[in-house]
């Protein structure tokens, strides 16, 4: 993307007041957009976006400037902003860069840019329809459909040398139904490290239908009752849970300014014996796949929770410097524009023993989860909330009723010690994850397991 | 870089022009400077500059756009084309036109040289002071998690083929702290944020104050039984609400059938003291600026008035769409994405009453501080079941700290049931709100 040359000037621009660490990030994008609402395709966008950040660490403090001018000039400019924040003396650096391959090969079998328009635009039409075929309580069905290429260069004052690309899709459904003055929505989405072959293993008129069904379902949902009762939750429910409730607080950068509860807790139980937390970048094809993170080092599968104990957290570069660790490849960034901190990719509580059936059967009364909303968590003490979007009472075993209106208040630790069921399945689901105004597409997953209390909180006293 | 920017957008308005094309360009340079300070230090520096275009076209009633961080001029035929290729596919819509030109703008101040003249350690000063008056303000204060200060400055040019030329630069600068309070194991976050167009209002003592005395106010707060009981909302809690409530009286919302305000218009949808608007010249407004992202002049709307709805935020097609004027709510997030309804300097106007007076008379109730989780509202139903924390009202005196309980709900019940407002209206970003006093909410605890 860059010529070496101009690279080991931008560098050593970057590093001439002194500094620990020099680095640019180079990155180019091209996305597509279609978006359909109303029966109609709205929107078509389709961008090309080019940029580079410099980021010069001294004594732990960061130094960080970005622009979308790449002449060397820009370049240069950029670099010696970012040589503001050195201390110490100047620093004539050599480089001799080693160039670091991926270990593994990416499987695109119809990458975006060799999918026609009008291919996209028949999928989307085709989940618009089969959501709207659901009856006529449907009053609106949007459809976005999104595909980015990317290459990165990252190169940095070690002399590492990433050249990297990546392929994600995204397909997301939502619905409105309303009947009698009541409204409820229904959503789905697929996505992942993959071209549109996405499409061929879970076709888009499915997931039209099933954004309908869940919307109609609350329809017909009587509101939940609040208060503290179990709560099993499916592994159709996806990982928000784990990644919200517990993964934030294992970030590194949280941990070690001390807003996570989890400070101090290596080697501790933090959860029941039966809970194992996992962040796995290598798993192939998932949304949160890296073979790179966004500073260069390799994606890898980091155990967090073994059995219930804190043997690990998720650490960048900076971060792990601090600690006196390695980074386990954890270092992610939206894009050119923002530096790199820990964050997840795909994280997972793993399988256990149990039949996902009789976990059910086994609970006399609560609430079973069997899709999530969005979340929040309060990483400091570890309070969280979620939004349940599809939802039913359990009672003697079986499922009864579903109910709407229905959000999870807890405690991430408490939440973990609690679980005293763990299913033999796993479910994932993806998403964009936020934190400190940067969005990066991770996903989540969890076998069905049973928490023994949570707060409920609903519409019906 | 005006000289620049204007001279990419009219070459581009040329190459449509000689197509027969309808085109807008949407330009944009922007500059961020953001310092955040831990123990003193300068933690992270970032410096930012940014030149981006989109290019917006109508292709005989078809909707095409394409954008470029690339402002050569060897490129801009291309993205012409990009932009008229993505039109091909899109359904015909004949709401779909550029506002027709020349508007007349209305003046005012939205830039302020004294943010740029400022040197980066008068600046990086200032954030050291609030973290020190954080730390300062009660022993309690264990963690700054990020404190600083942030600024930015841009320039906007949008020119269509029917008229519109609207050029205008403008710049912000804010303070803001977040930190935790620890007493006996039990660890509370506050936070405070301060975003000023002049550089001489921003107030770091004021910051660091508020942000040290939210957390601690909440120290070893415990969860209540389950009830319903009056409440009391904060400024802060009640933006929270706003920011669900703008969807509702979006037009385009209204027009797709997922507002729950669509064919409300003259009738009471909240108390009768409730006077909810958009002005986008709200002299202090962080959100003021001569026009919108499509160049349609900014104004003040009234969207509720005694609690009646009023109307509707349009930008120029769903306006359209309804027969009506634009309100000059395009909004435009940055050169990479399409127009769409949003608000300005968007707020409840305060009432008559000090919000101590709001609290004066409950004998039982819930002063509420911070909402969890609102993104999860629906705002399509109004539905809301959100995580909370507050400080109970016990004889009209705010008691002890109250934290693991929801709040449940419905936003028509909640506007219906605003029965105190107070005059102590406040502004985080664009979104502004008095504190609020309510009939009761369903609060779920133990």
């Amino acid at each position: 993307m860059l010529d070496r040359s101009i690279v080991e000037k931008v560098l050593k621009e970057a590093m001439s007041k002194g500094g620990d660490f020099g680095e640019i990030y180079v990155e180019s994008r091209v996305v597509t957009n279609v978006f359909c609402e109303d029966n109609k395709i709205e929107r078509i966008h389709s961008g090309y976006e080019k940029g580079a950040g410099i980021r010069v660490i001294s004594e732990g403090n960061t130094a960080y400037a970005f622009t979308n001018d790449l002449s060397t000039n820009g370049l240069l400019n950029a670099a010696r902003m970012a040589a503001h924040v050195a201390r110490g003396s100047s620093r004539d650096i050599t480089l001799d860069f080693t160039v670091r391959i991926p270990e593994q090969a990416l499987e695109i079998r119809k990458p975006p840019a060799a999918v026609p328009f009008e291919t996209k635009i028949e999928k989307v039409l085709a989940a618009n329809e089969a959501a709207r075929e659901a009856g006529d309580y449907i009053k609106q069905v949007t459809v976005g459909l999104a595909d980015v290429e990317k290459k990165v260069l990252i190169a940095n004052s070690l002399g590492d040398w990433i050249e990297d690309e990546i392929t994600r899709v995204r397909f997301v459904v939502n619905v409105v139904a309303a009947r009698d003055g009541l409204i409820q929505t229904g959503y789905d989405a697929i996505g992942g490290v993959a071209g549109w072959e996405l499409l061929d293993e879970v076709p888009a008129d499915e997931l039209g239908r099933k954004s309908a069904r869940r919307a109609l379902l609350m329809l017909e949902a009587r509101p939940c009752p609040a208060g503290r009762m179990p709560v099993v939750m499916s592994s159709e429910a996806g990982g928000t849970m784990v990644h919200e409730a517990c993964g934030h607080g294992l970030e590194a950068d949280l941990v070690q300014k001390g807003l996570s509860v989890y400070r101090g807790k290596l080697g501790q139980k933090v959860a029941a014996s039966n809970v194992s937390v996992i962040d796995d970048a290598t798993l192939k094809g998932k949304y949160g796949q890296l073979r790179f993170d966004d500073e260069g080092s390799r994606g890898q599968r980091t155990v967090l929770i073994d059995q219930g104990v804190l043997v690990g957290y998720m650490y960048d570069r900076l971060t792990a410097e601090k600690d006196q660790r390695v980074s386990t490849g954890n270092g992610r960034r939206e894009s050119y524009q923002h530096k790199p901190i820990p964050r997840m990719t795909n994280t997972f509580i793993a399988p256990g023993p149990e039949d996902p059936g009789s976990i059910i059967s086994n609970t006399p009364r609560g609430l079973l989860v069997r899709k999530m909303g969005g979340g929040q968590v309060n990483t400091t003490n570890g309070d969280f909330v979620f939004e349940v979007q599809e939802g039913y009472i359990i009672e003697n075993g079986e499922i009864k009723y579903p109910v709407r209106g229905a959000t999870l208040t807890g405690n991430g630790p408490e939440a973990l010690k609690n679980i005293d069921m763990v299913g033999s399945d796993l479910g994932f689901a993806i998403g964009q994850c936020g934190k400190d105004g940067q969005g990066v597409p991770v996903s989540d997953a969890q076998p069905t397991i049973r928490i023994r209390q949570l707060t409920v909180g609903g519409t019906s006293l | 870089m005006k000289d620049r920017l204007l001279g990419v957008g009219n070459i581009v308005m040329e190459k449509a022009r000689r197509k027969g094309l309808d085109a807008e360009v949407f330009l944009l340079y922007d500059k961020e400077l953001s310092i955040e300070v831990v123990d003193g230090q300068v933690e992270t520096l970032k410096e930012a500059e940014e030149t981006g275009m989109g290019i917006r076209v109508i292709n005989q009633g078809r909707l095409g756009f394409a954008y470029t961080t690339n402002l050569e001029e060897s490129v801009l035929q291309e993205m012409l084309d990009r932009a008229v290729g993505s039109s091909r596919y899109t359904t015909v819509d004949e709401n779909n036109m550029l506002p027709e030109g020349a508007f007349t703008y209305p003046p005012m101040e939205t830039y302020d040289p004294a943010i740029r003249q400022a040197t980066l350690e008068e600046k990086t000063a200032m954030a050291r002071e609030v973290e020190t008056v954080a730390r300062a303000y009660d022993k309690r204060i264990s963690v700054i998690e990020r404190s600083g200060y942030e600024d930015s400055e841009y320039l906007l040019v949008i020119i269509n083929t029917q008229g519109v030329e609207a050029v205008e630069k403008g710049a912000f600068c804010g303070l803001y702290a977040y930190l935790v309070a620890e007493e006996d194991g039990d660890a509370q976050t506050g936070f405070s944020l301060m975003a000023r167009k002049h550089f001489g209002e921003l107030n770091p003592r004021e910051v660091g104050c508020e942000a040290a005395r939210n957390a601690v106010r909440m120290l070893k707060g415990r969860t209540i039984p389950s009830q319903s009981i009056p409440c009391v909302l904060e400024p802060y809690v009640v933006t929270n609400f706003l920011g669900i409530l703008s969807n509702s009286v979006n037009a385009d919302s209204v027009q797709k059938g997922k507002s729950l305000f669509a064919g409300k218009v003259g009738e009471q949808v909240a108390a009768s003291e409730l006077v909810l608007v958009d002005d986008g010249v709200y002299e202090k407004g962080i959100a003021s600026f001569p026009f919108d992202g499509e160049g349609v002049p900014a104004q003040r709307t009234v969207l509720m008035e005694n609690g009646i709805l009023k109307g509707f935020l349009y930008d120029s097609y769903t306006a359209r769409k309804d027969g009506t004027t634009s309100t000059g709510n395009g909004v435009r997030s940055s050169f990479r994405s399409l127009p769409g309804v949003g608000t300005t300097n968007f707020f409840f106007s305060p009432g008559p009453t000090r919000p101590a007076d709001l609290v004066r008379d409950i004998s039982r109730g819930l002063y509420i501080t911070e909402v969890m989780g609102m993104h999860t509202a629906n705002p399509i139903s109004g539905d809301f079941s959100v995580g909370a924390a507050g400080i109970m009202i016990e004889y009209g005196e705010l008691t002890r700290p109250v934290r693991g309980i929801t709040i449940a709900g419905n936003l028509k019940d909640f506007l219906l049931n605003i029965e105190g407002i107070g005059n102590d209206l406040r502004f985080f970003g664009g979104t502004g709100a008095p504190t609020l006093r309510l009939k009761a909410l369903s609060i779920a605890g133990e």
